[in-house]
């Protein structure tokens, strides 16, 4: 053991230096956000709650039904019931997203032809009522105000 | 101190010793508590809800006062049957799938994924795909490196450092968040390349993540590394020589502690490897303190990987052009009947997949990762095998303890970094 080791060993030289940067962090600011209080945006493609996008002329659905999002949704938790009118438009009758399901993957977005699914920046969604994770057309539909259009086309 | 193998640490500015294989044996039989045979045992149960045990991985150990005579590992408490769902998804579904196999480091399990898929497929990834990617895996290995540091050393009992550790490990989670849209699971890359392009301003904000992160690790060094506590505690124990872990299929930062330079990235480069230079970190003394040294020499590593990748960033495609085997591009569905087209017959009926069989390996955060995937020329795989490090690193658990204290076991078991989702799978 050299007499530096020794000398160092002897003042407790390593426990100082790192108590100086411990010790440093009481001046610096806080990183830290008071949650409730204040929120931090999430980035624009962030991948949060599911909203259908309707046509702003017409007020119709973009969704054309062709079950795409259906199909690929790895854990399936997309139903889409729909109908055909007498102009033969489809016309979605049901369009449920079992959040509890979900897995935020983002692959009915991505897929989707209309561009009519898209995934907003809400984050929110814890409850205590599991029926709140059950999302309908109605709900769907609503939550297009939070949607970024500019997204769909990636 | 008389008959004990000299301890091979290097002290300052002394010369480092590299200890021989013969040097490693005598030192674990060293340091290793002789076991009485028929003395009476008191077995524990440690996990898989015990405070100080990583996830859910259970350890019932046979303690002889307070060492460790015997331990039964009992995994499969997080098993989610991937291999057998996969059998039932298309190539692209499973993608979300391999996020969850190791959570800390999705992106590095995508990946893996998708690497295997392709060479099975034959496609060629862009060269802009291949850098992000590099990019994408680098930062994962930080942020899994990060946060094992964190919790590593709050097993040695610190428990400040493991929010310093979580307060930098937002800065590369934020990165994700921007690029891809989630902090954890990623799921980013895809078949022939990766989702999305790099939005803007992203590559000067990583670029300032990269510049100012090594500064970080400087503080780190200077709070752990010549610290009296974590030295004594994580010198010279749950030494694991090179044989051990050839023999326990032990690789990965654990390998390279002992002195191995055994990395995928320099051996069988994938991705934009080749194309950017960066040492392969090695340590020698094989114990608990030498895999902390080789995490830390890791990161300033893939900092540098990914400054020398933002630098080379080409322009391009970030999605290979093939319409038999990767997704359209969004921007093309909306505009274009072949895109289309393209992306009704890849959700309904899958990509075209030739039959065969293929194996890939890359070096993930904590080791390599393999995928095996049989296909018999249909849109699913016909079997598919992932095995993952954590696995194996869990199952050496036993002969790692042997003769070890009892309060050394979780030091010990946080360093060879297992994640039980990559373990149970």
């Amino acid at each position: 053991m050299g007499l530096k080791k020794l000398i160092k060993t002897a003042t407790f030289y390593e426990i100082i230096q790192g108590m100086s940067v411990t010790g440093g962090y009481f001046l610096k600011d806080k990183v830290t956000v008071e949650y409730p209080k204040e929120k931090i945006a999430p980035h624009p493609r962030f991948r949060g709650m599911h909203a259908l996008i309707t046509d702003p002329e017409t007020g119709r659905l973009n969704c054309c039904a062709c079950r795409l999002c259906e199909t690929i949704c790895p854990p399936q938790c997309i139903t889409i019931e729909s109908s055909e009118g007498p102009n033969n438009e489809k016309s979605i009758d049901v369009f449920d997203i079992d959040l509890a399901r979900c897995i935020f993957c983002g692959f009915c977005e991505e897929i989707c032809p209309c561009a009519a699914i898209v995934m907003t920046t809400v984050y929110e969604l814890a409850t205590y009522d599991k029926n709140d994770f059950f999302l309908d057309k109605e709900k769907l539909v609503a939550n297009q105000v939070n949607a970024r259009k500019e997204l769909n086309r990636r | 101190m008389s008959g004990a193998p000299t301890n091979g640490h290097a002290h300052g500015a002394e010369e480092v010793h590299r200890p021989t294989l013969e040097e490693l044996k005598e030192r674990k039989l060293y340091t290793r508590q002789r076991v009485h045979e028929g003395q009476e045992t008191i077995t524990v149960s440690m996990g898989p809800q015990h405070p100080s045990m990583h996830g859910v991985y259970q350890a019932v150990v046979d303690l002889d006062g307070e060492i460790i005579v015997r331990t039964r590992p009992g995994i499969g408490n997080l098993h989610r049957g991937v291999e057998k769902l996969a059998e039932q998804m298309t190539y692209h579904q499973f993608i979300p799938v391999t996020d969850r196999l190791d959570y800390v480091a999705s992106f590095a399990m995508n990946h893996g994924y998708c690497e295997a898929v392709e060479k099975l497929m034959g496609v060629e990834v862009p060269r802009r795909a291949r850098y992000i990617r590099t990019i994408a895996h680098e930062l994962t290995r930080l942020a899994n490196h990060i946060l094992w540091l964190g919790v590593h050393i709050m097993d040695f009992g610190a428990q400040t450092f493991f929010l310093i550790c979580f307060r930098d490990r937002e800065y590369i989670l934020d990165l994700f968040e921007m690029v891809c849209g989630a902090r954890l699971t990623h799921s980013y890359a895809r078949i022939g390349g990766v989702s999305k392009d790099l939005p803007e301003g992203w590559v000067g904000r990583c670029r300032s993540v990269v510049d100012f992160l090594p500064k970080r690790f400087d503080e780190y060094e200077r709070l752990i590394t010549s610290n009296r506590i974590f030295n004594k505690r994580a010198r010279n124990i749950g030494i694991f020589t090179s044989e051990d872990c050839n023999a326990w299929r032990i690789t990965g930062p654990t390998l390279r502690s002992t002195g191995v330079a055994r990395d995928l990235r320099k051996d069988e480069p994938y991705a934009a490897y080749d194309e950017v230079d960066f040492e392969v970190a090695v340590e020698y003394n094989s114990d608990v303190y030498d895999r902390f040294l080789v995490r830390m020499k890791e990161m300033r590593e893939s900092c540098k990987i990914i400054r020398q990748c933002l630098d080379n960033l080409p322009d391009g495609p970030y999605l290979a052009d093939d319409a038999a085997h990767v997704l359209p591009l969004k921007k093309n569905v909306l505009r274009d009947s072949a895109a289309m087209i393209q992306d009704f017959m890849h959700v309904i009926h899958g990509p075209h997949v030739p039959k065969g069989e293929v194996y890939r390996a890359i070096e993930v955060p904590k080791g390599e990762m393999g995928v095996y995937i049989v296909s018999d020329g249909g849109p699913k795989p016909q079997r598919l095998r992932l095995s993952t490090p954590s696995f194996y690193h869990g199952q050496a658990v036993p002969a790692m303890f042997e003769g070890e204290m009892l309060s050394d076991s979780v030091g010990i078991f946080g360093s060879i970094d297992v994640v039980l989702g990559d373990c149970d799978r």
